[in-house]
């Protein structure tokens, strides 16, 4: 009796473990796929079967892809700057307009907050084409402002989070700095934000993600190639050399690359923003 | 002199103006002028030049082969994509959910494709299901399968776009992951007393349990799938032979290949009230099957 429960303890514990592996196989394998593809020489990715190591570990595939597109280093420095002024401005103009919605009490507030919840539901697609219209009026194609400037005027998700993390900090430290003769922004700027590290961390690396996720706002507003992000000048250079798979899957890893390395150090982060809300892009 | 409770309400107007000013230009004025546009003729964006046409946008649309095709991918993405994705993901966040060693481990990697950006996962997708060298027809070729053609084939195109939203289901995973940890494990000891099995146990206790959640994540991918485009433009352009040309695809055309404007905010406001319809719906029919704790049957 005892040896079978054991038995099949032992049993279930090893069917977890395949279960767990295969699906380990499913989401990492594509990646290792191209972490090999792209170690590989041009020559080699037209084998068939396909070896599943390089014979010979090589980097010429980053030489060719960064003499066939001198652009590239260009294209990330403007991805790492979009991203970061998006950070900034998201970080800014969203807390500001939280901590009114957190901290005042005031007739229209609830009403007002109302609208920022339900501009979350909107599908971001039925915006596409109006958008475009608007920024043609403003002379804001192939420029990096419909890319920016809507990051520094409030993010409904980001006034969200911030709201939710404000209502949690005592309202005795404001009255506190009122009693020492501070104003609204005393409280914000010296007492709010202060304590709102956390939220602060999950925001921009959030805004940073998004920023650098993105592809559809990028490759309909920007033009001429030299303000591509690295999203857009990856599909740009798919249509250049389709064929050369080495190439292609080291533009991959390099747009991988910064992302993977804020998700391994600040996973947590990550994790509480997606939960929080339930954030989907 | 104002009083200071009227001084206050300016104040408090200073600090959401980013949001009011950023609301009213980027929101409430582009989707003003999509309304008024789709009534018209105009088919360049900003062109003065254009007159008022009535419904005909609207009628025209109804009576074209290609917008009928790309309802029915669209169709078909929600209601066979959606319920298959976010069973995935409900069965991925069981299994992450299991107690055994190294499990952080495991969980630490499956979110990773999820921040791979979308052009990176399409040149991955498209080395890994390349119908000649790909390391998957390699594969299958191990077990004397022949060649398939994944991306080529009219038939196989919209089940590898579904197959690729679970690749990059993560965020649906993780807040299934937290609503599994949030049961109270009290529920479980009761029902292993009563002898309950682990089916009987996931029917009646988890399932419930995580129905809040369950509704939130299939309320976002059901938004999700009606707007499918990018990842059905990068992978397969739409096609072949319109196997993958989705509704915002349509509209994608219309906007910047057609140049008919006018015509692409018709179709944006007609997406705007399907979304919102369905969204409605699902939450209507949830009260059947959502249970709120400390509420009783919502």
């Amino acid at each position: 009796m005892n040896v079978s429960y054991k038995r099949s303890k032992a049993a279930s514990k090893a069917l977890s473990y395949i279960l767990l592996i295969g699906v380990l196989a499913l989401f990492t394998g594509p990646l290792l796929w191209m972490l090999s593809t792209m170690l590989k020489t041009k020559a080699e990715t037209y084998k068939y079967p396909p070896s599943l190591f390089p014979e010979t570990v090589t980097f010429e595939a980053f030489e060719r892809l960064f003499t066939l597109q001198p652009l590239m280093w260009q294209w990330i420095g403007n991805s790492v700057l979009i991203s970061v002024l998006v950070a900034l401005g998201t970080v800014v103009s969203s807390s500001l307009a939280a901590y009114g919605f957190a901290r005042f009490d005031n007739r229209a507030k609830n009403g007002l907050f109302f609208i920022v919840l339900i501009t979350l539901m909107i599908p971001a697609s039925v915006m596409i084409v109006p958008s475009f219209v608007l920024y043609t009026k403003l002379g804001w194609i192939d420029t990096w402002l419909p890319l920016i400037v809507p990051a520094w005027l409030g993010g409904a998700y980001y006034i969200f989070l911030f709201r939710q993390f404000f209502m949690t900090i005592p309202r005795e430290l404001d009255e506190a700095t009122y009693l020492d003769g501070g104003g609204r922004f005393t409280v914000y700027s010296r007492i709010v934000m202060p304590l709102s590290k956390p939220i602060i961390i999950t925001a921009s690396i959030f805004a940073f993600v998004y920023s650098w996720l993105d592809f559809l706002g990028p490759f309909l507003y920007l033009k001429s190639s030299e303000n591509y992000t690295l999203s857009v000048g990856l599909q740009f250079l798919i249509g250049q050399t389709s064929q050369d798979f080495p190439a292609l899957a080291a533009g991959a890893f390099i747009s991988i690359l910064p992302i993977g390395v804020i998700y391994f150090f600040a996973q947590r982060y990550i994790v509480e923003g997606v939960v929080l809300t339930g954030s989907k892009g | 002199m104002i009083s200071s409770k009227r001084l206050d309400g300016w104040k408090f107007l200073l600090f959401i103006a980013p949001w009011l000013i950023g609301f009213t230009i980027f929101f409430l004025l582009p989707f003003g002028t999509a309304v008024f546009y789709a009534f018209t003729d105009a088919r360049l964006p900003g062109s003065t030049d254009f007159n008022f046409i009535g419904m005909s946008n609207f009628s025209t649309l109804m009576g074209d082969p290609i917008f009928g095709k790309s309802v029915a991918n669209t169709i078909y993405f929600v209601l066979l994509g959606v319920p298959i994705v976010t069973t995935g993901m409900l069965l991925i966040a069981l299994l992450l959910n299991l107690d055994v060693k190294g499990i952080a481990l495991f969980r630490t990697f499956y979110y990773l494709p999820t921040l791979v950006p979308i052009v990176a996962t399409v040149i991955i997708w498209r080395l890994v299901f390349n119908s000649e060298f790909g390391v998957l027809n390699g594969f299958l070729g191990l077990f004397g399968m022949g060649k398939v053609n994944w991306l080529g084939g009219a038939g196989m195109i919209k089940p590898v776009i579904i197959l690729l939203q679970i690749w990059i289901s993560g965020s649906g995973v993780l807040i299934f992951l937290a609503a599994l940890k949030g049961v109270p494990s009290h529920l479980y000891e009761a029902a292993l007393i009563d002898g309950a099995s682990r089916i009987r146990r996931f029917f009646s206790i988890t399932l419930p349990m995580i129905s809040p959640s369950i509704l939130f994540v299939l309320v976002i991918q059901t938004m999700y799938n009606f707007q499918m485009f990018t990842e059905a433009m990068l992978l397969s352009n739409g096609g072949p032979n319109y196997a993958s040309y989705t509704y915002v695809f349509h509209i994608y055309k219309a906007a910047f290949t057609d140049l008919k404007f006018s015509m692409a905010m018709a179709q944006s406001i007609i997406l705007f009230a399907m979304i919102l319809a369905v969204t409605m719906f699902i939450l209507k029919a949830s009260n059947r099957f959502v249970y709120y704790e400390g509420e009783g049957r919502g």
